[in-house]
C-alpha cells in the first residue's frame, strides 16, 4: 500500500445544474463533495451507498467521462485533465468501465462479438482477423459459448450480457475497471455468477477494480477496502473486512442494521428514521446528523473531516464523535 | 403559477422580436431590390427615376440599422406601414381581416375537439374492435385528403349539384347573424375534417399509452369504478400530448387557412396575405407574418400554460 | 422485426412501388404530349383516345395526371431528402455536443417552427418567385426543422444510454461514434419522419400550385388541374375529380405505408385488447361444482395461467397454497417465477392478454362462505377490490396518478366503498397511521412532491383503507433504499399485528426479507411451486436443491466463494420435459429429466417437488 497509487481522485466535486429557464440558472445540485480516493494497482476497492450519495458520479469522473467541477484525478501520476484529447483516448486503453444496465449497455444493432472488438481495433492492439481470435479468447474467459459471437445481444440472458459487458471491458487489457452496480439489475442466483466472474478475473489479471454498489454483503466478498458515501461525501473508509465487522460511523452501522439477513428472524425494526434528504438542498454540517442517533447540536455547525483513526491503519472516518465510537 | 406565467411570457415576447427582426433581415437582405421588384412588369426593366422615387419614399435610402429601428418603432405603436398598392393603412386591414380568419380556425378547432376527443377515446377503450378498426380506417382517409380538395368538392357536390348550401362568401355577424354562421359552417367543417382526424388519432395512441400505466391498475385495485378511471386516471393522463398536438395545428393554421379562404371566398387574413405575395408588396407581407408570429408564439404562450394546469409537475418544476 | 410485420408492409409497400414506377417510365409510355392544347376538343368526354377526357384547353388528362405525377412526387421527394439530410445532421450535432453548438443548431430550427408551415413557404416564394427549384428549397426549409427536432430528440436520449458511453469509455473518437453507434439506432424514427415528410410535402405542393404559387404552368401538376377544373366545374365535374383521386389516392398510400412502417420499426404502440376494467365476465365459466367450504382466509388451487393462443406456454402452472387469518405468507421466486403473476391472478388483475387456464382462487367470507375469485364477475370482483381484497406494489412512483393529489387517491378507496361522511378526516388519520409526518399536508401534496418511501406508505394507506382481510404486497421495498426498505417492512409489520386478522400475502425476491416478515413460505421456480413450508423450518433444512441454492448464494455468508447457479431460468415456450429446475441443478439424476417430479410431503406443513429430497437431509 506504500506505493503510489495507480489512480487517485483528490478533492472531486461535481455540480449539476437543474435548467432553470432561458434566462436562469438554477440553484446548483452538488452530487459530488471534496471526495479524496486512491486506487492501488490490483486492488479492489467497494463504493457503498444509498442513491443519491454520488457514487455513480465519482465513477464516472474517475474514468474522466464526465469532468469533476473541482479537483483533480491522476492516473499513474499524470492529471487526466491537462492531458491532450488524443493521449487521453489512447489512455483510455487502460482503464475501462462495467455498466449497471445490462440492456442499456450493448448497442442492441450490433453482433456481440463486433462490439467486444472495437476497443482492440480503435486502439490497434490487433488486426482484424487476430481481432477474431482476441474476441473468441475472451468469451470463452468469460464463459460465454465463442461462437456466439455473431449473435446480437437481445439474443442473450440478463446475465450473459453482463458477462459480455465484462468481456468488453477486458478487450483492451485494462489495469483498472470501473464496475457501476454491476449486479444490481440481475437475480440473486446470477448475482453470484457475476460476482464470482469479477473475482476470478481480478485473481487472474492482477487487475484494479472500483465496485460500486448499495449492497454492503457484496462489496465485502469482492473487495480490499470499502468507502461509505452518504450525500456526495464519504463518510468512512477502511479495509472491508474490518468496516463490516466493526463498523465505525454511525451511517454505517445503521446501514448494515437495514440490511434484512437470512439469520434474522422477528419482526423488523427500522435502526434509522427519515429518508435520505434531498441533494438539492443537503443538512449543514454533518450531512448525516438529520437522521444520526448521536447527533448533537454541534454537528450541524461544521462539516466533520475524513480523518485518520489512530491505531487503525487505513481506517478514515467523519464524525465529530469518532472518539466515543471505537 | 404566477411565476411560472410571468416567466413563459418573457420568454414568448423575447420570441416575437426575434421573429420581427428576422424577418425584417432576411427581406432586407436578400439579393434584389424590393422596390426595383415592385415597378418590374413582365421582365421589363423598370424606369430608374421611378425606382429612385420610390426608394426614398418607402426610406430604402436609409442605412440598415436606421431602417430597423423605425421598424421596431412602428411595430410598437401597432403602426404597419403602408400598402405600396393602394396606401392603404395596413393596420387598419389586419385589424377587419384577422377575426375573420380567427373566428374560422377557431370554429374548425372546436369541432375537430368535439369529434376527435371523445372518438379517440372509445376508439383507445376498445382497441382492435370493430368500431375501433372503422373509426380508424375513417380517419386515415380523412387525414389523406387535401383540404383543398375537400373544400372544392364539397362546393361541388354539396353546393353546386345539391344547391343545399351557398358555394362561398361573407356576411358580417352584425349584419345577418343566421346567414354568417352558415356560410362559416363550409369552410370551418372543411378544415375540420382532417384536424378531427388528427386529434382522433392522437387521443386513441395517447389513451391507449396511458392504459397501460400501473397507476390505472392500482386505480382498479382500489375498487374505483370503470367510468371514474377513465375519466380521473386515463383522460386526463392522456391531454398533455392532445393539447401539444392541437395547438401545433391551430398554429399552422394561422397561416394555412389560404386555401380554404380561396376556395370558399372566405375575406380572411390568409387571402390578403396571397393579395400581398402576388402583388410584392413587401410592407404588406412584413406586417402579416408579424402578426401571425406573434399570434403562433402566443399560442404556445397558452399552451404552455395549459401544461402547467393539467399537470403539477409542469407548475413546480 | 417480424414476419408478421413485413407481411403488413406488403399491401402499402406493393401500392407505393407500383406508384413510383409508373411515374418512372412515363415518359415511355404511349400517351399524348400533355402540354398540347386541342380547342377543339376542349373539356370533351373520355373516349378511346383520351381515356379520362380532355381538359379545358383540349390537353389529355391522363397524359397530363401521369406527368403531374412525375412533378409532384420528385418535388416532393427530393425536398424532403435535403430536408433529411440537413435537419438530421444539425438535429444530431446539436443533440450530441450540446452546448454552443446545440444553441446554433436545434435552437435556430426551432425559430423557423415558429412561422406557420405555409406561411414561411408563402415567404420564400416572395423573395425568389415561383418554380419548382424555389419550390423544393422553400419545402426543404421547412421540413427541416422537423428532422432536426427528431434527431435531437432521439439522439439526447441515445447519447444518455450507457452503450454509447460505453463507446466513449473505449476511447472511440466522436465520429465513430456519430455514424456507426448513434445513427443507426436513431434510423428508425427517422425513416418514419422521412416517408410522413413525403406525404406533407406533397400536401404542401399541390396547395401551393392550386394557388398559383408552385409549378408554374402550362407544366402538368395536381394542385394545377384542379385549379384549372375549378373554373369549368359545372360543364366538366368530372375534370376536378381525377386529379383529387389522385392526390388523395397517393397521400392515402404514403399515410399507411407510414402507419405500417412505424408499427414494424417501433412495436411498442400495439393494440393491447381492451382493459381489464371494462370487461364484465368473470376470468373463467361457472363450474359444476359449488365452492366447498374451506378452512383458513385463502386458497389457491391449480392455478395456471397462459399467455394468448391455443398453445399458449403457461406462465404459472397449477399453482396452490393457503393462508390463514392473520398469517404472512412470502412467495418467494427469481425473474420469470410467476410470483407477480400469481399475485395479480388473485386480484384479477391480469394483464388483458394473458388469460386463466384454470384453478380455483377460493377467499372465506366473514361468515365463512368461500367465493371462488376466478368466477366472480367483474362488478363483483370490483366490490371486493379495494375493500376485502387490497394490493401494494412494487414501484411507487409509477403507481401513483402524478397529476392527483395524493389525498384524492387515498379517498378513492373509501368512496369506492360507499363512504361519503368525514373521508377528508379519513384519509389524515390513515395518513398519520401510515407514518407520514404531517399528514394534512401530505394529503394535499403531489406525488412527485414526496419521496420513493412517502409514496409507498401513501400506497399502503389507500390499500389499508377498507380494513382489508387480504393484503397483497408484490415486491414493495424492491424499489427503495436499504434504510427505506426497513421501515416500510417495520410499518407492513405493525399494521398486521394491529389488523389482527388480516393475512398478507408478500411477494419477493429477496430470502432475507422473507426471514424478517413471514410466518410461512412458497418457492417458485419457472412458474411452478417447488417448496412450501414454515419459515423457520425451510430456511433450517431446504427440501428442494433450489431453495438450498438460492440460500447459498445470497452473499451473506463467511465463505470466501459465493456459491451461484449455473444458467439461466428457462423461457416459458423452452421448458424442459422433467423437472425444470434439473439443467441447473447439482443433484439431478436421469430420472429427474424424463418426467416432471409431483409435490410430495416431506414432513407434515411441508412441501416439496423434487425426487430426491430425502438425500437432501
Amino acid at each position: 500500500m506504500s506505493a503510489a497509487p495507480l489512480l487517485r481522485g483528490e478533492g472531486l466535486t461535481r455540480a449539476f445544474h437543474r435548467r432553470g429557464g432561458l434566462f436562469r440558472r438554477g440553484a446548483p445540485v452538488m452530487a459530488l463533495r471534496g471526495v479524496d480516493i486512491a486506487v492501488h494497482g490490483g486492488e479492489a476497492v467497494g463504493v457503498v451507498g444509498e442513491s443519491g450519495c454520488g457514487k455513480s458520479t465519482l465513477g464516472r469522473i474517475l474514468l474522466r467521462l464526465m469532468p469533476p467541477s473541482a479537483g483533480r484525478v491522476i492516473f499513474e501520476g499524470e492529471d487526466l485533465a491537462a492531458l491532450p484529447a488524443a493521449r487521453l483516448r489512447a489512455l483510455r486503453r487502460r482503464m475501462q468501465m462495467v455498466f449497471q444496465d445490462p440492456y442499456g449497455s450493448l448497442d442492441p444493432r450490433r453482433s456481440v462479438g463486433a462490439q467486444i472488438a472495437d476497443g482492440i481495433l480503435i486502439h490497434g492492439l490487433a488486426g482484424k482477423a487476430e481481432a477474431g481470435e482476441r474476441v473468441t479468447a475472451l468469451l470463452h474467459q468469460v464463459g460465454l459459448d465463442p461462437d456466439h459471437a455473431r449473435r446480437l445481444p437481445h439474443e442473450f440472458s440478463g446475465g450473459q450480457r453482463q458477462r459480455l459487458a465484462v468481456a468488453r471491458a477486458l478487450a483492451t487489457r485494462p489495469d483498472f475497471i470501473v464496475a457501476d452496480e454491476p449486479v444490481s439489475a440481475l437475480d440473486v442466483s446470477i448475482q453470484a455468477q457475476v460476482v464470482n466472474l469479477l473475482a476470478d478475473l481480478r485473481a487472474e489479471l492482477g487487475l484494479a477494480l472500483l465496485f460500486i454498489s448499495h449492497d454492503l454483503h457484496v462489496v465485502r466478498h469482492l473487495c480490499d477496502r470499502v468507502v461509505v458515501m452518504y450525500l456526495g461525501r464519504v463518510m468512512e473508509e477502511g479495509r472491508a473486512s474490518e468496516v463490516f465487522h466493526a463498523p465505525l460511523h454511525p451511517y454505517t452501522r445503521a446501514l448494515l442494521a437495514a440490511s434484512p439477513s437470512l439469520r434474522r428472524r422477528g419482526n423488523p425494526v427500522a435502526p434509522l428514521a427519515g429518508e435520505v434528504p434531498s441533494i438539492a438542498n443537503p443538512p449543514s454540517g454533518c450531512v448525516f446528523r438529520t437522521r444520526c442517533g448521536l447527533a448533537q447540536p454541534a454537528c450541524a455547525e461544521a462539516v466533520p473531516p475524513l480523518e485518520p483513526m489512530p491505531g487503525a491503519p487505513g481506517r478514515r472516518l467523519a464524525c465529530r464523535r469518532a472518539a466515543e465510537l471505537g | 403559477m404566477l411565476g411560472f406565467a410571468a416567466r413563459r411570457l418573457l420568454v414568448s415576447i423575447g420570441l416575437v422580436w426575434l421573429v420581427a427582426s428576422l424577418v425584417f433581415l432576411v427581406i432586407h437582405l436578400i439579393p434584389g431590390d424590393p422596390a426595383e421588384l415592385l415597378l418590374s412588369q413582365g421582365g421589363i426593366a423598370p424606369d430608374p427615376a421611378a425606382v429612385e422615387e420610390l426608394r426614398e419614399r418607402l426610406g430604402l435610402n436609409q442605412p440598415l440599422w436606421q431602417q430597423y429601428a423605425t421598424y421596431l418603432g412602428g411595430l410598437l405603436q401597432g403602426d404597419f406601414g403602408y400598402s405600396l398598392q393602394d396606401e392603404h393603412p395596413i393596420a387598419e386591414e389586419i385589424a377587419l381581416r384577422l377575426p375573420r380568419t380567427l373566428e374560422l380556425v377557431g370554429a374548425a378547432g372546436l369541432i375537430a375537439v368535439l369529434l376527435g376527443l371523445p372518438l379517440g377515446t372509445v376508439a383507445a377503450l376498445r382497441a382492435g374492435g370493430l368500431l375501433d378498426r372503422m373509426l380508424s380506417a375513417v380517419a386515415a382517409l380523412a387525414l389523406s385528403v387535401p383540404v383543398f380538395v375537400v373544400g372544392t368538392l364539397a362546393v361541388l357536390v354539396l353546393a353546386q349539384q345539391l344547391k343545399l348550401v351557398p358555394a362561398g362568401g361573407y356576411v358580417p355577424l352584425a349584419q345577418d347573424p343566421l346567414r354568417h354562421l352558415g356560410l362559416l359552417l363550409m369552410p370551418a367543417g372543411t378544415i375540420a375534417v382532417g384536424l378531427s382526424a388528427v386529434v382522433f388519432r392522437v387521443t386513441r395512441s395517447s389513451v391507449l399509452e396511458v392504459l397501460q400505466r400501473e397507476h390505472v391498475r392500482a386505480a382498479q385495485a382500489r375498487g374505483t369504478p370503470p367510468a371514474a378511471i377513465i375519466r380521473r386516471h386515463v383522460v386526463r393522463n392522456a391531454l398533455t400530448p392532445v393539447v401539444t398536438v392541437i395547438a401545433l395545428h391551430l398554429g399552422t393554421l394561422l397561416g394555412g387557412t389560404v386555401l380554404v379562404e380561396f376556395v370558399f371566398n372566405w375575406p380572411g387574413l390568409s387571402g390578403y396575405l396571397v393579395r400581398s405575395v402576388e402583388a410584392r408588396d413587401y410592407p404588406e407581407v412584413l406586417g402579416i407574418v408579424v402578426v401571425i408570429s406573434a399570434l403562433f408564439v402566443l399560442l404556445n404562450f397558452v399552451v404552455d400554460l395549459l401544461y402547467a394546469v393539467i399537470d403539477p409537475r409542469v407548475r413546480h418544476g | 422485426m417480424g414476419h408478421g410485420g413485413l407481411r403488413r408492409l406488403a399491401l402499402p409497400g406493393g401500392l407505393l412501388a407500383g406508384i413510383l414506377l409508373l411515374a418512372l417510365i412515363t415518359p415511355w409510355l404511349p400517351l399524348p404530349d400533355p402540354v398540347r392544347q386541342d380547342i377543339a376538343g376542349r373539356l370533351a368526354a373520355p373516349a378511346a383516345a383520351h381515356w379520362l377526357g380532355q381538359d379545358e384547353y383540349g390537353r389529355d388528362v391522363l397524359s397530363r395526371i401521369l406527368w403531374g405525377a412525375r412533378v409532384s412526387l420528385s418535388v416532393a421527394f427530393a425536398a424532403s431528402l435535403l430536408a433529411a439530410v440537413a435537419g438530421t445532421l444539425l438535429g444530431i450535432l446539436g443533440g450530441y455536443f450540446r452546448g454552443v453548438v446545440e444553441l446554433l443548431t436545434v435552437r435556430v430550427a426551432e425559430v423557423v417552427l415558429c412561422f406557420p408551415p405555409l406561411l414561411l413557404a408563402l415567404l420564400v416564394v416572395t423573395l425568389l418567385g415561383p418554380g419548382a427549384t424555389t419550390l423544393i428549397l422553400s419545402l426543404a426549409i421547412l421540413f427541416a426543422p422537423g428532422f432536426a427536432r427528431v434527431a435531437y430528440a432521439e439522439t439526447l436520449s441515445a447519447r444518455a444510454l450507457d452503450y454509447v458511453t460505453a463507446q466513449q469509455a473505449l476511447g472511440a473518437r466522436s465520429g465513430r461514434i456519430l455514424i456507426r453507434t448513434l445513427l443507426p439506432n436513431i434510423a428508425p424514427p427517422l425513416i418514419v419522419q422521412f416517408s410522413l415528410t413525403i406525404a406533407a410535402a406533397l400536401l404542401l405542393e399541390s396547395g401551393l400550385s392550386f394557388l398559383g404559387l408552385g409549378v408554374v404552368p402550362p407544366s402538368p401538376s395536381w394542385g394545377l388541374m384542379i385549379r384549372g377544373a375549378r373554373a369549368t366545374m359545372e360543364q366538366a365535374p368530372l375534370l376536378l375529380l381525377w386529379p383529387c383521386l389522385a392526390l388523395s389516392g397517393v397521400v392515402l398510400v404514403l399515410n399507411l405505408f407510414c402507419d405500417r412502417l412505424r408499427d414494424v420499426l417501433d412495436p411498442r404502440g400495439r393494440t393491447q385488447g381492451r382493459p381489464g376494467f371494462l370487461r364484465r365476465i368473470a376470468a373463467l365459466p361457472t363450474p359444476a361444482s359449488p365452492a366447498s367450504a374451506v378452512p383458513g382466509l385463502l386458497a389457491v388451487e391449480g392455478l395456471t395461467v397462459a399467455l394468448p393462443g391455443p398453445a399458449g406456454a403457461p406462465l404459472v402452472r397449477d399453482v396452490g397454497f393457503t393462508l390463514a387469518p392473520g398469517e404472512t405468507l412470502a412467495i418467494v421466486g427469481e425473474s420469470g417465477s410467476g410470483k407477480t403473476m400469481t399475485a395479480l391472478a388473485i386480484m384479477g388483475l391480469l394483464p388483458g392478454e394473458l388469460r386463466v387456464v384454470s384453478g380455483r382462487i377460493l377467499l372465506t367470507d366473514d361468515d365463512g362462505r368461500a367465493r371462488d375469485l376466478l368466477r366472480l364477475p367483474e362488478q363483483a370482483l370490483r366490490r371486493l377490490r379495494g375493500n376485502d381484497l387490497a394490493m401494494v406494489f412494487q414501484d411507487p412512483s409509477a403507481s401513483l396518478n402524478p397529476l392527483l393529489r395524493v389525498g384524492v387517491q387515498v379517498a378513492e378507496s373509501l368512496h369506492a366503498h360507499g363512504a361519503t361522511e368525514d373521508v377528508q378526516a379519513r384519509v389524515v388519520a390513515l395518513l398519520r397511521e401510515v407514518g407520514l409526518p404531517d399528514p394534512e399536508r401530505a394529503a394535499r401534496a403531489y406525488p412527485h412532491e414526496l419521496s420513493g418511501g412517502q409514496r409507498q406508505r401513501v400506497m399502503i394507506a389507500a390499500a389499508v383503507a377498507n380494513q382489508p382481510r387480504l393484503l397483497l404486497a408484490d415486491e414493495p421495498t424492491t424499489a427503495l433504499d436499504v434504510t427505506v426498505q426497513a421501515q416500510i417492512l417495520a410499518l407492513l409489520a405493525a399494521l398486521k399485528r394491529a389488523g389482527g386478522a388480516m393475512g398478507m400475502v408478500f411477494v419477493t425476491h429477496n430470502l432475507a426479507v422473507v426471514a424478517e416478515i413471514a410466518d410461512r413460505l412458497v418457492v417458485m421456480y419457472a412458474g411452478e411451486v417447488v417448496e412450501e413450508g414454515p419459515v423457520t423450518e425451510v430456511f433450517a433444512a431446504p427440501r428442494h436443491p433450489y431453495t438450498a441454492a438460492l440460500m447459498a448464494s445470497m452473499p451473506e455468508g463467511e465463505a470466501e466463494r459465493l456459491s451461484a447457479i449455473p444458467g439461466a431460468v428457462p423461457q416459458p415456450w423452452a421448458m424442459p420435459a422433467g423437472c425444470r429446475f434439473a439443467p441447473r441443478c447439482d443433484f439431478a439424476i436421469e430420472a429427474c429429466r424424463t418426467a416432471p417430479p409431483a409435490l410430495v410431503a416431506p414432513a407434515p406443513g411441508r412441501r416439496t417437488r423434487c425426487l430426491r429430497w430425502k438425500e437432501l437431509a
